[in-house]
This record gives C-alpha cells, structure tokens and sequence, in this order.
C-alpha cells in the first residue's frame, strides 16, 4: 500500500484585523492509499482548516505558514494555482457539511457534473453526460436520466449529497475529503451515506480522509483516526486502538460523553466542562489543560511532543512521561513520534 | 524538567485559563460597534449641526428670510469691488445696479442711476451729485489691449479697470435672490420646513407602518392577506406618482397638506419590514407564553413585538427621513411644495432655476443642503443597518 | 408554472384598473374643479369636454365613458393645449422620453454591474473604496441636483455640451447622466453586495474544489446568481427613471412626456394630468411584469416547484 498522502508539521493561519489566529498547529499524519482516515474533534479544532489547507482552499485572510504536504509524492504547499486548480476534483475531491447550500442552484445538476468532467477530462458533452448517469446510478439516485436534467431544489438533502459525492468520484480521484457529509443529514440517510462512501471506497480504492465530530461515525467507517483539539494532534490511533484503550484524556472524555457507550449499555452523559480555547491568543502548553481532569504544571507551560504508544498509536500528553504520576492507565514510554512545534 | 513539574493543579487554576469574553447588553453592543463606524458618526454629527441650525439658525443671521431688499437684488456671495476714490469702493451687479460698499465687503447703499446710453454703452450714476460713469463698450471692443476688460469705471476724471479685490459679501454670506431676500437665512429657514416636514411625515408613516404591520403580521390568515393585497396594489405604482396625484388633489399648499401627503403613502416600507420581523417573532417562545399568560394582543404587540424589531424599525426611519427630505423637495421642485414666501429647500431650488446661469449660487446652496442632509442621514442609516445586523455580532 | 404568470397578469390588469378608477373619481371630485358645476373654462374646452364626456351625464355615466375610452386608448381633450387630445401630446412626448430612458438603463447597466463586480473583487482595496464612495454620493444626492449641477457645469461654464433641447448627440449626455446617476449608483451597489454574499456561499467552495479555473467561478457560477437580485430591481428601477424625467427634462427643457406631465399639473390641465398619469401607471406596471417574467426565467427556483423525493 503506497503512502498517498504525507502531512509533516502543518501551520495555518488567519491574519485578521485582530491578529493572527492560528487555526492549525502542528498537524502531522500519514495516509495510505485505500485507506479511510477519520480527524474528529470539536468545532474549532482545526480539522475543516487542515483538509482545506490540502487542496489549497484556505483563502484569504488565512494562509499555509509552515509545513509540507506531499501529495503521491509531489509537494502541494506552494503550488501554483492553476497546478492546484487541475488537482481539484481530479485527483484530489473533497465534499462539504451541507449538501442543501453546495450545489449551484441556477445549473442543472446534469450540467454541474458533467462541467466537473469535462474540465478534467477530454470528454466531449454527450460522453459526459452519459458518465455522469452512470455516476447517479452508482450513487443509488433512481431514474438518473431523468434526475440529471433536475435542478438542486428539486432533490432532497440526502439525494444532494449523494450527487455531490457522485460529483466528487466522477475524474476517479485518489483521495476524497469529506469535511462532516452526514451532520446535515437525517440519521437514517446518514446511515446511507456512510454505507455508499465505504461501497466506494472499496470499489473504487479511493483514499478517504473523514472528518467528523460524531464518534460514531468513525467507529462505524475509519481505519484509522486522528484526534485534534485547538489546532493539535490530541491522538493518533487506529480505530480499534481509539476505543479499546485511548491514550489521551480528551479522547477518553470524547468517548464518556457519548450516550451509548461502544458496548450499547445506555449511561449519563458526561461533558467535557469548559470551553474551546480562543485561537488568536493560544495559551502555551496543551491547548487541553484548562479542561483536562488531569492537569500538571507542566501541561500549561508547554505542549507534550507525541508519544509513541503503539506502531499505529500515539498520544500527545504529558502523563506519558516516565516522571508523571502512575494510577490513570496512561502508558509510559520514552519513544516520541516527532517534536510539536508551538 | 522539575518534579514539581509533574504534580496536578487544582481547578482554581484551571479556570483562570478560560478564556470568556465580556459580554454586552444589546444596545451598548450596537453603539459601540456605530461609533467605530466614522462615515456613521461624520452622519450623526451632521445631523446635529444641521438641526441645531434650523432650531437657531434664523435668529443669527441678522435677516429675516421674508424681508425684501429690492436695491439688493441678486447679489451673490463673493463680490469684486472696485475702489473710486479713498475710501469709497462700489460693487456692479449683473444687473447694472451699482451698490456701494465698505472695503471689507459690507453693503451699504445703493447709488441711484441717472441713465443709460444704449449706443455708446455707458450708465451713469450720481454719487452724492458726482457723476460715476461706467463704460461697457469694452466688451465688445476688438483691442487686444482690453481683451480681458468688459467694463471700466470712471469717477472724477479717473478711468479704473482693474478690480480691488474680490470679497466675501458681508451682507449676505450666501447672496441675496432675485427680490433682495436673504439667501442664507431663507437656507436656514428652509432647513427648518423641509426638516420638520420629514420628520413629522416619517413620524406619520411610522405609527401607520408599524400598527399595520404589526397586526398584519400577527394576525395572519385572511386578514394578512388581505391587508398585504392592498399594500402589493399600493405598491405597483411608484408611490411619487401616488404623491403628486395627493397633492394636485388636495389643491392646497399648507405645511400639513404635504406632511399628511407623503405619510400617507410610504408607511407601505414600514408595514412590510414591520410584518416580516412579526412573523419571525411571533414564533418564538417568548410571545407564545404571552398569549398563554393572556397578555392582550394590543400589549403583546406593544410590549413584545415592537422593542424586538426596533433595530430594524430604527434603520427605516433613519433612510425614511431622506427620503421624506427628498420628496418634499422633488415636490417643491416640479411646483406643489408649500407657498410664497415660506421656502422648502426644494422651493428655493425651483426659484433659483430659472437664474441658473447668472447666478447659480441661488440653487446651489439649498441643493447642497439637501444633498448634504440626505448624505448624513444615509450616512447613520448605513452605520446603523450594520451595527445591528446580528450576523456581524462576532464582535 | 402558468399558474405564476396568470396570476401576475391579472394581478396587473387588477391594479391599472384601480388606479384609473381612482384617478377618475380624484378629479371628478375636486371641489370647484373642472368637472363640478361651477366650471370656469374657456368656451372651446367646455364645448370639446361636452362633446367628448357629456358633462351633465351622471357620473358613473362619465365613468363608463372614460373607462372606454382609456381601452381605445382615447384620454379625451387637453385642458389647456386646446385643440389637442392628451393622446396625441402623449404620443408626441414618449418617444423622447423613451429614447433618454432607453439610453439610460443601457448606461445603467453597462456601467453599473462592472463596477460593482470590481468592487466586490477588490473589496476593501483602493478600487472598492473609491468606486462606493462614488456610489454613495450617486444615491444620497438628488437627481436636480445632479442635473443641475451637470448643467451649470459642462453646459453653462464649459460649454462643452448644449444647455437645453435634444438637438445633437452631445445634449443626450447630460439628461442621461443625470437621469441614471441614481439607479447606477444603486445598481453598482447591489451587484457588490450580492457579489459578495454569493462569493461566500458553498456551492462556490464546491466548485473552486473540483477545479474550476477561478475566472469562470466568478463569472459563471457567481454572476448568474448575483444578478439576481439586480434583476428585481430593474423593476423599481424604471420607476426611478419614470419619476427622474420629470425633473430632468425640466431642467434640461427638454419636450418630452414627463416635461409635459409637469407643466399640466402646474397648469391644472385635468384630463392630461388623469391621462399620463394611468399611461405612467400602465407602463410601469407592464415592464415590471416583463422583468418577473425575465427574472422567472434566471431563478429556476422560481419557475419550477419544489419536488421532495428522496
């Protein structure tokens, strides 16, 4: 399985009238082709911004400060633009939160499928327009001849969904992004779609990189997860690591606040107290400590580098450390994946 | 890294790390955000000045805006004066009346003509019985040497061609018009009319607008339908013609005739933004639990509906003024304004037209004044609209 | 769908009926006037307005009478041109005003919409600044006093363009720039701002995602939806230009309807002030309705229904 993407120390940020909001903060990750990768973490987190920052979204006033991200070897940061704008959609796709606001809704939806075709590919009007019935069809949109010539207002959330993910696949691209495609959706269509995104994902062995808050979500799709908090890596892990034993004190308050637990027992919901932290003005240290239950001097002085766990796991924390108190099921080692900039 | 580094802290110190952001009463939020608005603040300022000036205007002037001059005719604001003898200095009008002065520009008498010799294009005039002569067939004269000259003035033997300075009239600092009134009190003066007739007119349209809206908008069902009809009918037709038509009606000239006219007809703006913010109101819980308590509608509409949609009813009144303003004018303009010798704005613009181009200062400075007016409210209204848009409260 | 435009033409023909009969009865009813008993008129207009009206009918007689007439479009005699019918003053005024109305929105357009579309895309630059200051002036200062303005300068100073009449192409210039000063300031505005908004909206992300060059995001998928709300406004916007004549071929002398318009109500002249004014009525109200049929056609929305399926 070749390494289709490569992130290594990613900064982005947003120079407003106020400052400079630093929006990611040191985003390291690896993923291989075929993969799913889920990012989860709370609004504010950095998450959107970093799959943004990847195809080169991140416009004005924010932009990519630091890091690379290598892209089936080839490095994105500081490309030209009209070398990022023939990647879009053609081998890098990404779908957005909201499928009722991301369609054009003065084009046909035909027309808006098959645009995306036609500018990636040498495909003439009718060929395109008979790929993009067949991406309906594949997408599970019934009466597809006829449905293309619809315009957005005339399908339902779940059914534009589908059509933006069927605009999303229709040049084959490597990697698909997809930025929260069920929040918006109701739970059953939310089912649907996860279910076709997983159909596609092995069919297609596209690369998927899902972006959540819902735990759920990557319990039931990712391989793999990454955890960010305030524009950091909280925890890396494979999906099974994540739930059976995570590493990180945020994680583990992620997984008390769900109403039902892994094991379906229902419980009482226990939130995270406190509030996300304020980007303009990071507090040095764990961007967590203020809501960590296990908080040490030395979090709020500065960031934990990244422990290694486990092969596939890591977590960013201070109680890893050999000297940190014992007693909290925190695995101490002195391996450490990489040094987190601040 | 020390041990202690290692030791958990209590909460107390966790908390501190929290950042909250103060947080504002809604209206402190909204000036706070209008005064950091500059073209806004530039607007309300501006509409002070101009409101403390209709109040007190007039008296400072030292003129009346009625009182005639008929030896003052149209004299504008800026003067070449000439000097005929030590400390005598005359200033010619444009028509030919020859005024005079003091050397800084003040207006004393005017010296009576004696007569007018079309053919050599020469006046005279008699100065306390010395002759003033003054000589225009420089104008049409082809010397070179007088290409620039259009007339000289000779008094006691001497012929003087060049100008002793050019000032500002004394007398009257914006110009008299063409019956010897004026200029600038009849501005400040029509400040006044033209400032009251908006602001009562608005003040009409909003009672209107609002009570319709309001009860449009709460009521709903047929009668919603009903009363937005008749609005939508209102509204097919630009509601100038609506005004004109009002006022060739009602025949009359008076101050209540034009304020009555244009609150008549453009509550519709109100009523519709009224209703809009109703039906998004009445929805939530806070007027659903009036109506449980049995609150009476009147109240429910008074005490609820309309302090929620004040913001928006603020920015209206804020943009009807100008508009008010603007009609009036538009009014005076094509003919039906208030009556001689009351002046609107727009009524001293519609007289000075026909001068245009001999003395244009008689239309500008009432035109500028209105412009200037509709700009500083347009200006506020902006700021406000901005200020209280709640999708901007990001801070 | 024929739904919508039947119920928007009936709608119409609703509305210029009211107005008619409202404009009728206004002037039957002003007391002392023209059509009370206690008329003053010169004997050819009192002789012509019997003839045509049969003044001492009852008045629902007259009504029905004039209602007739304004469908063979027969406004009767002018009270003050004697010897001619409104309809003919009217048919000598329009095509002037028409021809200044119709350069007018051209200009509006054509200047407008790009201007307010580099504003939005050099927002808070030098260009946006400057352009929407412009803008601001265009709709806070009056049309007279633009007009006037205009007049004195590059006409009685300048000299540059002819100070009254409509006699070379140089004397369009002022009436135009006058006439559309408002509406393209208005104009320029509302493209910005809807430029704005929609350039914030998703299916814009959507498309810089999948590769859309930027230049064809902007002037295809943005624009189409921007103008929108330009579109609505065009409606309006004949109002402003309608109600702008007046003042501008006033002062401009120029002979066209509005000027005619003008001087009726300053000269009492019933019947032409009742005919233009249901002609004005008429006409605005039907290119309002050509521009909701235009606009039906940009905004599928619009157009079609809703259709939930999942």
């Amino acid at each position: 399985m070749a390494n289709i993407l490569e992130l290594k120390n990613l900064h982005t940020s947003f120079f407003t009238h106020q400052g400079e909001v630093k929006a990611v903060r040191g985003l390291s990750y690896e993923l291989n082709q075929g993969e799913i990768l889920g990012i989860v973490g709370e609004s504010g987190s950095g998450k959107s911004v970093s799959a943004m920052s990847i195809i080169g979204l991140v416009d004005e006033p924010g932009r990519i400060v630091k890091g690379s991200v290598l892209f089936d070897g080839r490095e994105l940061v500081g490309l030209p633009k009209k070398e990022l704008e023939n990647i879009r959609g053609k081998e890098i796709s990404m779908i957005f939160q909201d499928p009722m606001t991301s369609l054009n809704p003065v084009f046909r939806i035909g027309s808006q499928i098959t645009e995306v075709i036609m500018r990636h590919t040498e495909m003439k009007k009718s060929e395109a327009t008979e790929k993009a019935i067949q991406l309906l069809k594949l997408v599970g949109i019934p009466e597809p001849e006829d449905r293309i010539r619809n315009y957005p207002h005339q399908f339902s959330g779940g059914m534009r969904q589908r059509a933006m993910i069927a605009m999303a696949i229709s040049c084959d691209p490597k990697l698909l992004i997809a930025d929260e495609p069920t929040t918006a959706l109701d739970v059953t269509i939310q089912a649907q779609i996860l279910e076709l995104m997983r159909d596609l994902n092995k069919k297609l062995n596209t690369a998927v990189i899902l972006i959540t808050h819902d735990l759920g979500v990557v319990a039931e799709t990712c391989d793999k997860v990454i955890v960010m908090y305030g524009g950091m890596v909280m925890e890396k892990a494979s999906v099974l690591e994540l739930f059976d034993n995570p590493q990180h004190p945020y994680t583990r308050g992620l997984k008390q606040s769900v109403p039902k637990d892994v094991t379906g027992e229902r419980k009482r919901l226990e939130p995270i107290a406190g509030t996300p932290p304020d980007l303009l003005k990071p507090p040095p240290g764990c961007p967590f400590s203020p809501r960590c239950p296990h908080t040490m001097e030395i979090c709020l002085k500065q960031a934990a580098p990244l422990y290694k766990i486990s092969p596939t796991q890591s977590a960013s924390c201070w109680l890893h450390h050999p000297e940190a108190p014992d007693g909290l099921n925190f695995i101490k080692t002195d391996a450490v994946e990489t040094e987190v900039e601040a | 890294m020390a041990n202690q580094d290692f030791e958990f802290i209590g909460s107390e110190k966790k908390l501190d790390k929290e950042q909250i952001r103060p947080s504002l009463k809604y209206w402190e939020d909204v000036w706070r955000r209008l005064k950091k608005n500059k073209l806004a603040m530039i607007g309300l300022f501006g509409i002070l000045v101009i409101v403390l000036i209709a109040i007190f205007g007039p008296f400072l002037t030292g003129h009346t805006y009625y009182e005639q001059e008929t030896d003052y005719i149209n004299i504008p604001p800026i003067i070449d004066i000439y000097q005929i003898d030590e400390d005598t200095y005359v200033y010619l009008a444009k028509t030919y009346y020859l005024i005079l002065v003091t050397e800084n520009g003040k207006l004393i008498e005017r010296i009576p003509d004696i007569a007018v010799d079309q053919v050599n294009k020469q006046r005279t005039y008699d100065y306390n019985g010395e002759v003033i002569t003054v000589d225009f067939s420089y104008k049409s004269s082809t010397d070179p040497e007088y290409k620039n000259v259009d007339f000289s003035i000779t008094y006691k033997g001497t012929e003087i061609f060049d100008k002793y300075k050019t000032t500002v009239n004394k007398t009257y600092l914006f110009g008299s018009d063409k019956l010897g009134r004026d200029v600038l009190t009849r501005v400040f003066y029509g400040a006044r009319i033209s400032l009251t007739v908006a602001l009562v007119a608005s003040i009409v349209n909003l009672l209107i607008g609002v009570t319709y809206g309001a009860i449009s908008g709460l009521e709903g069902g047929r009668l919603d339908n009903v009363m937005m009809r008749i609005v939508d009918i209102i509204n097919s037709i630009p509601l100038l013609l609506y005004v004109i038509l009002l006022m060739v009606w009602l025949n009359n000239r008076g101050l209540w005739t034009i304020i009555l006219t244009l609150g008549s007809v453009y509550w519709v703006g109100m009523a519709r933004l009224v209703r809009g913010q109703v039906l998004s109101l009445k929805n939530q819980e806070f007027v659903l639990a009036a109506r449980m308590l049995g609150v009476p509608k009147s109240q429910i509409i008074t005490r609820h509906l309309v302090p929620n949609a004040m913001g928006s009813i603020i920015v209206t009144m804020t943009m009807m003024i100008p508009t008010a303003v603007f009609t009036e004018s538009f009014l005076s303009f094509i003919g039906l304004g208030v009556s001689a010798p009351q002046a609107s704005w727009g009524t001293l613009a519609s007289d000075a037209l026909g001068g245009l181009q001999f003395y244009p200062y008689q239309l500008f400075f009432p035109a500028f004044a209105i412009a200037l007016t509709m700009l500083a409210f347009n200006f506020l209204g902006d700021g406000l609209r901005s200020a209280l848009d709640p999708r901007l409260r990001r801070g | 769908m024929t739904n919508y435009y039947v119920k928007r033409v009936l709608s119409a023909l609703l509305t210029l009926f009211l107005i008619a009969t409202i404009t009728f009865f206004m002037m039957h009813a002003l007391p002392g006037g023209p059509f009370t008993r206690e008329r003053t008129l010169p004997e050819a207009v009192e002789a012509a307005l019997n003839a045509k009206y049969h003044l001492d009918d009852p008045l629902l007689v007259q009504y029905g009478d004039y209602m007739w007439g304004i469908l063979r479009f027969d406004f009767g005699p002018s009270f003050r041109h004697i010897g001619r019918t409104v309809e003919d003053l009217i048919i000598q005024g329009f095509p002037i005003s028409a021809r200044i109305g119709l350069l007018s929105v051209i200009f509006i357009l054509i200047c407008g919409i790009p201007l307010g579309i580099i504003s939005a895309l050099k927002q808070n630059r030098a260009a946006d600044y400057i352009v929407m200051f412009m803008a601001t002036l265009g709709v806070t200062i009056p049309v007279f006093v633009i007009a006037t303005v205009f007049l004195y300068v590059f006409s009685l100073v300048l000299d540059w363009v002819p100070s009254f009449g409509l006699n070379s192409p140089g004397a369009y210039i002022g009436p135009v720039v006058a006439l559309s000063g408002y509406s393209l300031s208005f104009v320029a505005r509302l493209t910005r701002s809807s430029m704005l908004e929609v350039l914030s909206q998703d299916y814009i992300r959507t498309a810089r995602a999948n590769g859309i060059p930027e230049w064809k995001v902007l002037y295809k998928h943005a624009l189409k939806n921007a103008l929108i709300p330009v579109i609505t406004y065009v409606g309006p916007m004949i109002a402003a230009v309608l109600t702008g004549s007046f003042v501008v071929e006033k002062i401009f002398a120029i002979n066209g309807i509005g000027r005619y318009f003008v001087d009726s109500v300053g000269t009492r002249d019933y019947t032409m002030i009742m005919g233009v004014t249901i002609f004005y009525a008429a006409f605005y109200i039907i290119m309002v309705l050509l521009v909701d049929v235009a606009y039906s056609f940009i905004d599928p929305r619009i157009r079609l229904g809703k259709r939930m399926e999942d």
